[in-house]
């Protein structure tokens, strides 16, 4: 009985310890680890939105945050597409808004870029997807913060993956409606071999990795329809 | 104490974990994080330190507290100090070194299921005072590192043309028809490599498995 307490006092002692130790640590690091997550979800707008000079990999966090102050510009909008005035992203709470970036060389719109979260396999993905200033070709796809599995699912953070949407088109002209991108499973050169113009509602799909696939296509579509509403009044078709 | 902190058995502690038995090598411990990370060095070196510092450390809490832990629990014990290390050293990372740590992803947290930081806890922590521990820790790390480090530079440099991020292939050849060699960036690639270190290194230290 005596060995038993001891054993339970033990590893009480011990647990305590470590919590206090890495709660502490957790709570002393937390700034600098938001600073860094925060700069992350620009350089990855800035990413998505294929700036004509792109952002180096080396350049300082200071001179990143000035590309995107003068280049992006932050939108609000709501259900019915659209823009609230005065309401900044930082302050939506509510499911009914939506932020929207949208990139600007001088006054002229080059892009339009928006966050697409959804379920993956095992985690939730988060990326962002740009359109160009047509708004329904894809001018880019990223993915930045995931917890599928290295090498499987998390393919979706790499580069091939994320060219594959590039050119794709999320309006189909032939059924003139949104047929936003789906992943195969598969090749889109093989599968839509004869079909140039439906293949371009699809990418490649990654080997293994069908359910994660399967994700990013109910992800792509749930985010895009909820900035439709707006889209739709842009485009000139 | 009597002893003084290099002596001959010291060095013999340390020689062991960086040559005689290195974990990779002889003990073969940790092959699954060495093909993971190898694909470019510098992923090798970040995992390399965390866990040589993760081994050194849990080596030396683990010494300290030998004497007093229920050997029923140990192997809780043991893990809990692992964790709360690894959990520090991924902290850091996301800290100072963002982008490495979103590289290395679930590995820092895989430092945990490293065999060769639990073999040394078992092995060597349990009996040994906290000097010999540390000294043991870090040798095995270091001989851990070396072995990642050897393999990062050959797949990079192979694989990619790169060393460090920097071209380091003479573009004359690959205008001659050079192409980086895609199979150093698989985990085959890894694996003969592996092969060949392994073999390499116990034909030197005249090791062998009988």
């Amino acid at each position: 009985m005596k060995q038993n307490t001891y054993t339970f006092l033990f590893a009480t002692i011990i647990c305590v310890i470590s919590a206090v130790l890495l709660s502490g640590i957790s709570e002393g690091l937390k700034e600098k680890q938001k600073l860094n997550e925060e700069l992350d979800v620009k350089k990855n707008i800035l990413k998505a939105v294929q700036l004509q000079e792109p952002v180096d990999s080396k350049m300082k966090a200071a001179e990143v945050l000035n590309v995107y102050e003068t280049k992006i510009e932050e939108l609000v909008i709501d259900e019915t597409g659209e823009i609230v005035e005065g309401k900044k992203i930082s302050d939506i709470q509510a499911q009914a808004f939506y932020p929207l970036y949208v990139y600007k060389e001088g006054d002229q719109i080059m892009a339009y870029a928006f966050p697409i979260v959804g379920q993956g396999l095992w985690s939730t993905l988060y990326g962002y997807m740009a359109l160009e200033a047509d708004v329904t070709t894809v001018r880019g796809v990223t993915f930045y913060k995931h917890g599928e599995t290295p090498g499987l699912g998390g393919e979706i953070e790499k580069e091939w993956f994320q060219n594959n949407f590039k050119g794709k088109t999320i309006w189909s002209t032939q059924e003139n409606k949104l047929t936003p991108i789906a992943v195969l499973k598969g090749k889109v050169s093989e599968m839509y071999k004869d079909d140039p113009e439906g293949g371009k509602h699809y990418v490649d799909g990654i080997t293994a990795a069908t359910l994660t696939g399967n994700g990013v296509t109910d992800l792509i579509d749930q985010s895009v329809r909820h900035y439709e509403p707006y889209f739709s009044k842009q485009r000139k078709i | 104490m009597g002893e003084s902190l290099l002596s001959k058995k010291n060095q013999k502690i340390v020689k062991n974990g960086l040559w005689d038995t290195n974990p990779v090598t002889f003990q073969v411990l940790g092959i699954c994080s060495a093909l993971a990370v190898t694909t470019q060095v510098k992923t090798a070196i970040v995992l390399s330190i965390g866990l040589t510092v993760v081994t050194a450390f849990s080596n030396v809490v683990i010494s300290l507290i030998r004497n007093f832990i229920p050997s029923n629990i140990r192997i809780i014990v043991q893990l809990t100090v692992v964790s709360a290390l690894v959990i520090t050293v991924d902290q850091i990372l996301k800290a100072f070194a963002y982008d490495v740590s979103k590289q290395l992803s679930v590995f820092v947290g895989l430092i945990i299921t490293n065999c060769i930081v639990m073999g040394r806890l078992e092995a060597f922590a349990m009996g040994n005072p906290p000097w010999k521990s540390f000294l043991d820790g870090l040798a095995n790390g270091l001989g851990y590192s070396g072995v990642l480090v050897l393999i990062g530079i050959i797949r990079e440099i192979f694989g990619a043309g790169t060393l460090l991020g920097f071209h380091v292939m003479p573009p004359a050849f690959y205008a001659n028809g050079y192409v980086n060699n895609g199979m150093m960036l698989l985990a085959p690639g890894a694996f003969f490599l592996l092969g060949v270190i392994v073999w390499v290194q116990r034909s030197i230290s005249g090791y062998s498995e009988s």
